[in-house]
């Protein structure tokens, strides 16, 4: 409190002894605010002050945060972007469907062969390349009995793949296995379309049973 | 607001200073020693800015490890000793007990001196790691851990073994950066060195970790210093000091969350920078409070109060230096300038070194029993360094400006900018040698006052009484 007019540069003089800095310090904070006489108000100016502070950050954090998102990495984004899927190539699809075990490849082979004598081919085979509605029908709910297959007799049996069996493929998944298998081992027929496999199934209802290479031959 | 009664006439060296005189000398002096190490590499890689051809034929001296040396010798090597040894003090002090663990502390001094002088090499010799702040090899941080425990024992045994039940702010904040650091340390080597965190999460890391050397280190010791000194030198109690709190964890919790903001337009996710900028607004509650209760500064006389007075001004311009800046409008024209050397410059050296000079001329005296020897060297030192200061951040921020005009600019080539730049970098380096020839003049002075056998000659003109235990009685 009492600062020399003169003060020694060499060495500032302590006005208090840290007994008394203590001791005055902790009294205001031991101070209760409701004492008699000696009431503080709770500062308000600095509650309005922090309030504002923090409707400022609340508001930019809202309007520049991306949503918290880890993949925005533009603060002007809304977060309302859909990333568009990227469409898959049926072929592509097809191919490794026609892989699974238990599946397509284990009666008619990678190469598309079948096993003369038990399991017909796909390979330059009209049911193949020829009519889709046949083909599809095929895929959804199997085929039984004795068929004619380029040239050759077979009787065998095989599952339906679509849904309801116990496949329980997908029309897509239906319709990405059959463009697979009609392009394939030297084949070249066209694709076939998802909403085609859905109107066939969609025209069948319920069906389970498998069907006879007789009825498939009553259909265009 | 009453005034306390003043106590001008009680015993200002007490034992507590006599015991620790040995042990905080050594970390106040070797603080001192470092400052005029990194004012030399400061020089060094202030040439290096506008003479691109200096020692660029010397491995150990190129550019990038000059500067990571300058930064490490200045933060670990100045910034380090001297907060601690101003820390310790004011714990010892306001503890009211003689300091304990003395020994550890000259032995963890030793070896922080040693790991840091092994970080050097380790730097020169190109072992350096590449994060701010965290550029020392490897093999000498766990060595840093260990001798910063040490010496922080002896700063927790004063805290917990005080006098006084009550806590005064001084207090908070060094017991907080005695704490802090070590854990903050810790964290960073483990997620940045000993087991690297992929990809971008280092950057988010390493900017964690230099945020956190800033406002869970060396701002609380800077803080614990000012607040010990203004009411120690001024006389008067804190204004509005029961709001102190809030402006201590302020800083605690929302300090270290705006590191992100030296990440803006990175590969980061858009929340990280934008929290950093909503974080560094919220800060300038911190500086509100810091405002209100140092205010008390104004209008002492006396070489300390001149250094706080400064120090306590430029830490809030950084404050609200930091703020602006940390919008992505402003960053754009600023980030990787010197402008951001420029504000570096006024936090570390302006606000926090000024703060610890400021300490270092009130302790010295107490902890010697003698005034400093030399008014001469004083007034030197205040008036060159107060220049070099403020020249040199003027000068970086110019030189910024200019740097964050010609990068945007497409028209501008690279020779023509710098040779805008070069002006502001050929006085900035001209402010970099008053600044080494400051504190040359501080070290000397701090040498001759602190040998008890270089003042023999002379008669020994001390303000001060002999150690007694009246400190005590109360």
């Amino acid at each position: 409190m009492s600062t020399p007019s003169q003060p020694d540069p060499r060495a500032d003089t302590a006005a208090v002894s840290d007994e008394t800095l203590m001791a005055s310090h902790a009294k205001l904070l031991g101070q209760q605010p409701d004492e008699k006489g000696r009431y503080r108000l709770m500062p308000l100016n600095l509650l309005f002050i922090f309030s504002g502070m923090i409707f400022f950050g609340g508001t930019y954090l809202g309007r520049f945060s991306g949503y918290f998102s880890p993949s925005v990495f533009n603060e002007y984004s809304t977060g309302t972007a859909v990333v568009a899927a990227a469409p898959l190539d049926p072929v592509a699809v097809g191919k490794k469907l026609y892989a699974i075990p238990g599946g397509c490849i284990t009666c008619h082979q990678p190469n598309g062969a079948g096993l003369p004598g038990a399991f017909p081919p796909l390979a330059n085979s009209e049911w193949v390349t020829g009519s889709e509605e046949r083909l599809i029908r095929i895929a959804l709910h199997g085929l039984q009995g004795p068929i004619k297959v380029a040239g050759a007799d077979y009787n065998s049996a095989m599952p339906g793949f679509g849904q309801g069996s116990g496949f329980n493929w997908s029309d897509d998944k239906i319709a990405a296995v059959l463009t697979y298998i009609r392009q394939e081992w030297g084949n070249k027929a066209g694709p076939i379309a998802v909403d085609k496999v859905t109107a066939v199934r969609t025209k069948e209802g319920a069906r389970s049973a498998a069907w006879t290479a007789a009825d498939l031959e009553k259909l265009p | 607001m009453p005034n306390p009664p003043t106590h001008a006439t009680t015993a200002e060296v007490t034992a507590i200073d006599t015991q620790a005189r040995g042990p905080l000398l050594l970390l106040l002096g070797s603080g001192l020693v470092w400052l005029v190490v990194s004012g030399v590499l400061a020089l060094l890689t202030s040439i290096q800015l506008h003479a691109p051809q200096f020692l660029a034929d010397c491995p150990q001296l190129t550019h990038g490890r000059a500067q990571a040396l300058r930064e490490t010798a200045f933060v670990y090597g100045w910034l380090a000793n001297a907060g601690l040894g101003l820390a310790l003090w004011i714990l010892a002090r306001l503890g009211g007990r003689p300091l304990r663990g003395l020994n550890w502390v000259v032995a963890g001094s030793l070896f922080w001196n040693a790991g840091v002088a092994l970080g050097l090499v380790g730097i020169a010799i190109g072992d350096m790691t590449s994060f701010g702040l965290l550029q020392m090899p490897r093999y000498v941080q766990p060595l840093l851990v260990f001798a910063y425990a040490c010496m922080g024992v002896s700063g927790v045994l004063a805290w917990s073994g005080r006098r006084e039940d009550a806590m005064y702010a001084s207090q908070w904040y060094a017991v907080a950066a005695i704490f802090l650091f070590p854990w903050l340390l810790i964290a960073a080597q483990a997620v940045l060195l000993w087991m690297p965190v992929r990809g971008v999460v280092q950057p988010i890391a390493a900017t964690w970790f230099a945020q956190g050397v800033w406002a869970l280190w060396l701002a609380p010791l800077a803080l614990a210093v000012v607040y010990y000194i203004v009411p120690k030198i001024s006389g008067r109690i804190i204004p509005v000091y029961e709001w102190a709190s809030l402006g201590f964890w302020t800083l605690l919790f929302i300090g270290s969350w705006s590191g992100g903001r030296h990440l803006v337009g990175g590969p980061v996710p858009a929340w990280i920078p934008t929290m950093a900028v909503v974080a560094q607004s919220m800060m300038l509650f911190h500086y509100l409070i810091i405002l209100l209760n140092l205010r008390a500064i104004w209008g002492v006389g006396g070489t300390t109060a001149a250094f706080i007075r400064f120090g306590f001004v430029a830490y809030l311009v950084f404050g609200v230096a930091e703020f602006i800046a940390s919008f992505r409008g402003v960053a754009a024209h600023t980030h990787f300038t010197l402008f951001n050397a420029a504000i570096e410059q006024l936090g570390l050296y302006g606000a926090i070194s000024m703060i610890f000079f400021g300490g270092i001329y009130f302790a010295v005296p107490r902890l010697t029993g003698l005034a400093w020897a030399s008014a001469s060297l004083i007034s030197g030192h205040r008036w060159l360094v107060l220049a070099g200061v403020v020249i040199s951040i003027a000068a970086l921020g110019i030189a910024g400006g200019a740097q964050g005009e010609g990068l945007l600019d497409p028209k501008v080539s690279f020779p023509d900018m710098f040779g805008r730049m070069s002006t502001p970098l050929l006085i900035n380096t001209a402010a970099q040698a008053v600044l080494l020839s400051a504190n040359l003049l501080l070290l000397v002075n701090f040498l001759r006052s602190a040998c008890p056998w270089t003042r023999t000659a002379e008669p020994t003109p001390t303000l001060f009484r002999a150690a007694t235990e009246e400190a005590h009685a109360s």
